[in-house]
This record gives C-alpha cells, structure tokens and sequence, in this order.
C-alpha cells in the first residue's frame, strides 16, 4: 500500500513511571528491574484489607508545566503534557520547528479525570451542600479532551489536531497508531503520541472487587499469581518522517513498523484468545513483518489468571509454538491502564536502542500454561531488531504495535 | 475523484424522539425540544433537552441491559436503528465520541461504596461502564462489529473526530464500513458538571442529550449511494485566545482541500458555542459564504450536546440537504469549537449533483 512506503521513527521520548521519570531513569529501572511498588496515597484506603499500588511519588508538575497552571489540570493531564515537554525536549527540537510545522497529538487514557470525578464525589458526599461544594477548577479539569488539548496549549501550537482516545488499557497503541496513520497519509509533519494515567479510587475498587488487585505485588506468567496492581504515570513519543528526522540529524530511537486494532464483541471485561491471535495477526501484516522476525513481545501481561493464560496461548498461536521472550512491565510499574502501552512502546524503543530485555520481575515459577520465557528478574542483552507490543482493554479494544531497530540499510 | 470518506446513511435519537425523521421534521418546523425537567432527576437544571420516553430497558429489551448505562443505551439503540436499514457486516469499524463517558456511572457506583461504609463494595455490573469505551464496547458486542473500535474525546468537535478517525480508518484499509458519530447523556452529575464549571459566571444554554451515528465508506462507492460527501476535515488549536482567527484559517484550508471556492457554499451552520468562539463561528462563515442558508442555531432547539453536539449538525445539515433541491452539487461548512479546551474543526460535505 502507498501509505506504507512512509517510514516513521521515534525520535524523541518523555516518559513518567514509578520506576523513573526520564530516559535515563526509566532506562536504568528497566535494566535492573526496579519494582515501583508502595503503599497506596492516592485515597484514604481504610476499609480495604490491602492497597498496594505503583504511583510516581517524585512528580514536579511545575519542572515540566511552563504555560499552564497545574492547579488547572487533571492529575492525568499534568503528567500527559510534563510527558510531551519532556518527549520535545529529548527530540532537541524548539517550539519554533514544530509551530511551523503541521502536527497530531493523541493521548490514550482509561479514566482520564476520573480521579478528579472521584474528588467530586467525596467533596459531594462530604458536605450538606451536595454538589453546590464541588470545586469549579476541579470540575474543569475533568473532561478528556484535556488531556491532549493541554499539551497543545503548553507548547502553543495551533496548527495541530488533537484527540484524546478513551479506549480503556489499549489507548496507548490506539494514539500510536492514530499518529503513525496520520503522518503516514501525509497529513500531519510530526506525531506526540502516547498515553496517560493516574491512579484512582474508582478504578482500584473496581479491580479490588472484582477479586484481581494483588496483595504484595505483580507477578505475571506465575503460578502464585494473584493480579495487578494499579499504577500511573506516562508516556509521549515524537514520531515523525525517517527523511524529516535524518534531515536534522536527529537520534532515532525506532521505527514504527506498524500497528493492528480489532474487537473482541463478546465479553465485556473478559479477554477472546482468537481476538487476541488476530489482532497481532493484523499488526504484523500491517508492519510487513513475519513472526519469525518478532525478537521480544512486551506483554499485555497484567498478573491476572484470565489474561495471562489466554494471551499466552494466542501468543503461542500466532508464533506457531515458538514464541519469542515475552515479558511484562507491568511487574515493575504496575498496570498504568490507559498509560500502559505508551510506555511499553518507550520500553520497545529503549530495549532496541540499548540492546537488553528487561524483565518480568517478582517471578518465582512459571505457570505451565504460560508457555512462554518471560525472562524472569534479570534482565538480559540482546540485539533486538522487530519489538511487539500488546495492548488488550476492556471493551475488548485490542491494539497491538511494532516496533523496529532502524537501520541506514535495510530492507 | 480521489478516494474519500462518504456517509451513506445515519440515524439519531434525539430530542425530537427516535430516527432521522424525527430529527429532520423537528428540525424543519425549528421547534425547541428544551422544556422543563420532570422531577426524579434530582438534577441543578431546570430545563434540559431530553430524548423523550427514552427508557433504555423498554427501547432494548431486558436481555443484556440490567446494569447499562444511559449513554450506552443511547448508543446502542441509535445504531440499531442505521442497521435496520444498512446491516453492515462483522468486519465494520465503530468510532464513538464522548467528553468524558458517563460521570453518573462513576459518581453513583463509587458513591454507594462510599455511603455503605464498606468503600470496597462497588457494583461489579458497573464495571464495563466505569471507562470511557463502555458505550462503543457495548455497541460492538450488540451488533457484533469486530473492526477497529474506538472511543475518541474532542470536546464538542467530537462528533467530526469521530467522523475523522473513521475516514483514516477507510483510507489506510483498517477497515471498509465504519459506523461513526457520538453520544451524551442527561444526568445528575452533567447538570451539575456544567451548572458548577459555569461559576465563573459563562452562561451556558440548558443541556441537552442523544446520539447521532453514521454509516462512513470510502468512496466514490458502486454499491452503495452516498448522501454526502466528506471532502474536507480540518482541526486546529486556538491557543491565543483569538478565536475568529482560528475559525477563518481552518474554514480557509478545509475550503482548500474541498477544492471549493467559497462561492460553492450552498449552506453553514455554526455550533452556536458559547462566548467569543461561537461569535467567531458566526462571523466567519457569514463573512466566507454570506449568501449562503445558514442553518439555526442547535443550541437553542435541542440544547447544549457537548460530546455529540457536532454529530448532530452533521445530522442537521444532511436533514436539510435531503428536504431542499438546492443542496445538489453545492457544498455545506459545519464549524465546530470547544471554549474550554481551545479545540476547532471544520468540515466540508459534498452532495452529488442530481
């Protein structure tokens, strides 16, 4: 297809985790396996018998939010726009080259300002008043088109389209995607693209209810297993043209090689391992590349019995048997919902540019039905050149990515 | 003729009550469907634009509706009634718009946990309905759409975000029928969203609620007939503040890629947003196309649609072009802004020549 014959790379990268905030930390947390877990703060959690979680304790909206006020956005925009400064500022690019140019922003997110909706609703319960206490700033922090419009109003660029895509626990590769299409079509110059996250009380309710929030920790693809742990943070990529990047001598981290999306129309919550199969079916069909080719897949992998088992089996299915190592982040930042898989791609593009597999930590034995090698607790050099990365999503919104080294010379 | 996006048929629940027709003939006698809210809803707003009768369980069934949500139920009986008459296949796509899914959904699930005193005691039917892509979920698993499913946040420019999303979708082959459009519900806790973000004194019209969705295809299209055109999508940021400048330089390049001159303009029709974008809206379309029909103000018969007010101008303008002989080879500009979050689109439909 015509459209294909754009390549597009990743040249700048602004990432926010429990396990670090930056390339560098991220990087370094990835390497070592850092564990991002610690006692929930977000809420007052009494009435729970656990409540753990993965929260980014050291976040200075103020070092990355110059234009805007903080006070004014959600806690899910703040670190969705610190991500995109960040993201901008890695790529050495000044707001000047991006204002001339014509740009997409698309930012992923499951709750959006659902922690803020949650603010509302205690303040609301709280007070005689009922909803006449509901502070107003709070209330317009809320809506989720915030979330990508801030980071255009930070970086006071007009000429752009902006989107926030709500696909639940995907949105990260559907934003991905959304920005490789557009500038694939010649239709945007430049993509920041990812997803963002903050924990709240809704969400780690409803997790806890339904049995699949852990305990101690996350421990994907093992027997003992017990579920996830909510987590948050962020991730913004800059893509744009090989030739733009190569022009200006930039530092590619990756290529985007291409994307899928499908849905499951069966279940609402409950993941489909044909589904599965064949979205990262249509992912590599899209990227051109075989499974053979396929080096590392950073799993979906969120420590639950349902979605392990039934994403290693599909997994098992599409590789025919012999499937490459697959690990899980989410061992290490917990499940960052709408963030999850922006910052799986910004671990696809650091684990290709810096040559290692991180691992699945907090790992004792592997499940016999997780027929995979999810490299357990040390992470482990490796010259990786096509990444997948899975991102499955209530609703049964599936979005998978590719990811590849690039390289002067190839195919 | 490049290859493009083209809607070939859509449907609605709105204010004037179930399907296209009754959208088009409320539309065409410019009745204001704002009245007075019934009691039970415990909401801050007096008058509201409802989509009336529309009970969920009784338009569905009780099958599968036991804990959905209004927002779902809108959006999933809106495309049940485009299917009745298009029945796309099980690879189609579905792209919906929304602000921020349903706000009531959250405040009464968490809000029970909380009143109960054991906070972890949520209702798990809930659960597909706490995120945003509960409603399109929904639609995918009633009418068994396996394509791309998308939910997509724009402000009150959704609906065209959504109608942008699909028309990638058909030109990069994702996907070769998408069922587009966006939905927003009546509630509690929107009335009150909106009453309480208005404190600062922005006077805002009363809210109203549906959902309009549209069957996209890429075009030009044998098999099945268009009855418009999507010739041009532009979406840009006003981040100065100065909306008429914003308005102009998107009304100026959707023109462009529509390969139209302003004299085309066979009718406009603005958002009717609040403050100085709306006044921009206005004021630019009047200048590009003054002698164009421009379409009333929706605002002010089915109330503020925030997520699905851009759906329902698309709505709007297709309901006028099929009721009036003019439209025929002629263009329509729809703009569309979001004050809050500083968002613009525009967009430009074609109709056929006769």
């Amino acid at each position: 297809m015509s459209t294909h014959d754009t390549r597009v790379v990743v040249s700048g990268i602004g990432v926010i985790t429990s396990i670090g905030t930056g390339i560098e930390e991220f990087t370094a947390g990835l390497r070592t396996g850092r564990s991002g877990v610690s006692p929930l703060t977000a809420f007052d959690t009494t009435g729970f018998d656990y409540a753990n979680a993965c929260e980014v304790r050291d976040f200075k909206p103020g070092a990355w939010i110059r234009r805007m006020r903080p006070a004014h956005l959600s806690r899910a925009g703040q670190f969705a726009v610190a991500a995109a400064r960040m993201a901008v500022e890695d790529a050495t690019l000044g707001e000047d080259y991006l204002a001339g140019r014509r740009g997409h922003i698309s930012i992923g997110t499951t709750a959006g300002g659902t922690r803020e909706i949650d603010t509302l609703t205690e303040a609301g319960l709280a007070a005689e008043a009922g909803p006449r206490a509901w502070d107003p700033t709070v209330v317009r922090s809320i809506p989720a088109v915030s979330l990508s419009a801030a980071i255009a109003t930070e970086l006071g660029l007009s000429d752009v389209e902006v989107a926030t895509l709500a696909t639940a626990c995907s949105a990260g590769n559907y934003a991905i995607g959304s920005g490789l299409d557009a500038i694939r079509l010649g239709e945007a110059d430049y993509a920041l693209c990812g997803g963002a996250e903050s924990v709240c009380r809704t969400t780690f309710t409803i997790f806890y209810r339904l049995g699949t929030i852990a305990p101690d920790c996350c421990r994907p693809f093992d027997s003992g297993r017990q579920g996830i742990l909510t987590g948050e943070g962020a991730a913004v990529l800059l893509l744009e043209r090989l030739e733009s990047a190569l022009d200006r001598g930039a530092r590619i981290y990756a290529e985007v090689l291409g994307y899928g999306l499908n849905c499951d129309a069966s279940h609402p919550v409950a993941p489909d391992q044909d589904s599965l199969a064949r979205c990262m079916r249509l992912a590599l069909d899209d990227a051109g590349v075989d499974p053979a080719d396929v080096g590392l897949i950073s799993a979906h992998g969120t420590g639950t019995k349902a979605n392990d088992v039934t994403e290693c089996r599909a997994i098992n299915d599409v590789f025919a048997g012999r499937p490459p190592r697959t690990v899980s982040l989410k061992s290490m930042i917990g499940h960052a919902m709408g963030a999850a898989s922006s910052i799986s791609a910004a671990a696809c593009a650091l684990a290709i540019t810096n040559g290692f597999i991180p691992p699945t930590i907090n790992h004792r034995e592997t499940d016999p039905d997780c027929a995979i090698d999810c490299v357990p607790n040390h992470s482990v050099p490796a010259d990786l050149r096509v990444v997948q990365s899975n991102g499955w999503a209530f609703g049964g919104n599936n979005a998978v990515a590719l990811f590849g080294r690039y390289e002067e010379h190839g195919e | 003729m490049k290859t493009h996006a083209v809607i070939t048929q859509w449907s609605a629940y709105s204010p004037y009550g179930a399907g296209r027709e009754a959208f088009a003939a409320g539309l065409a006698a410019r009745r204001t469907a704002v009245a007075p809210v019934e009691d039970g809803w415990d909401t801050g707003a007096e008058r509201a634009a409802l989509v009336p009768g529309f009970d969920l369980r009784n338009v569905l069934g009780r099958k599968g509706t036991r804990s959905m949500n209004r927002v779902s139920g809108l959006a999933v009986a809106t495309v049940s009634l485009l299917q009745e008459e298009i029945a796309a296949g099980q690879d189609s796509g579905l792209v919906l718009g929304t602000t921020t899914g349903s706000a009531e959904t959250n405040m009464v699930a968490m809000g029970g946990a909380l009143r109960s005193g054991r906070p972890y005691l949520i209702d798990p039917a809930a659960a597909p309905y706490l995120v945003m892509n509960g409603p399109a979920g929904q639609c995918a698993i009633w009418h068994d759409f396996k394509g791309p499913n998308a939910t997509i946040a724009a402000g009150r420019p959704s609906g065209l975000a959504a109608l942008g999303y699909a028309r990638r979708l058909l030109l990069t082959g994702r996907a070769a029928m998408v069922i587009a459009g966006a939905a927003e519900e009546y509630s509690r806790a929107r009335s009150w969203m909106e009453i309480r973000a208005a404190e600062d004194g922005s006077a805002s019209p009363p809210p109203g609620e549906g959902c309009a969705m549209f069957a996209i295809t890429a075009g030009p299209s044998a098999s099945r007939p268009a009855v418009a055109d999507v010739l041009a999508l532009d979406f840009r940021m006003c981040v100065d503040g100065d909306w008429w400048a914003a308005v102009d330089q998107s009304v100026r390049r959707a023109l462009l890629t529509a390969e139209r001159a302003p004299g085309d303009v066979w009718a406009t029709c603005a958002s009717g947003a609040p403050g100085q974008a709306g006044k921009a809206e206005t004021a630019v379309l009047e200048q590009t196309a003054g002698g164009a029909v421009a379409l009333p103000d929706l605002t002010g018969l089915v109330g503020e649609m925030d997520a699905s007010a851009s759906a329902f101008q698309l709505a709007a303008v297709l309901s006028e072009a099929a009721s009036s002989a003019e439209a025929a080879g002629w263009v329509a500009v729809i703009t569309s802004t979001d004050p809050p979050s500083g968002v613009l689109a525009t967009c430009v439909l074609g109709f056929a020549a006769r």
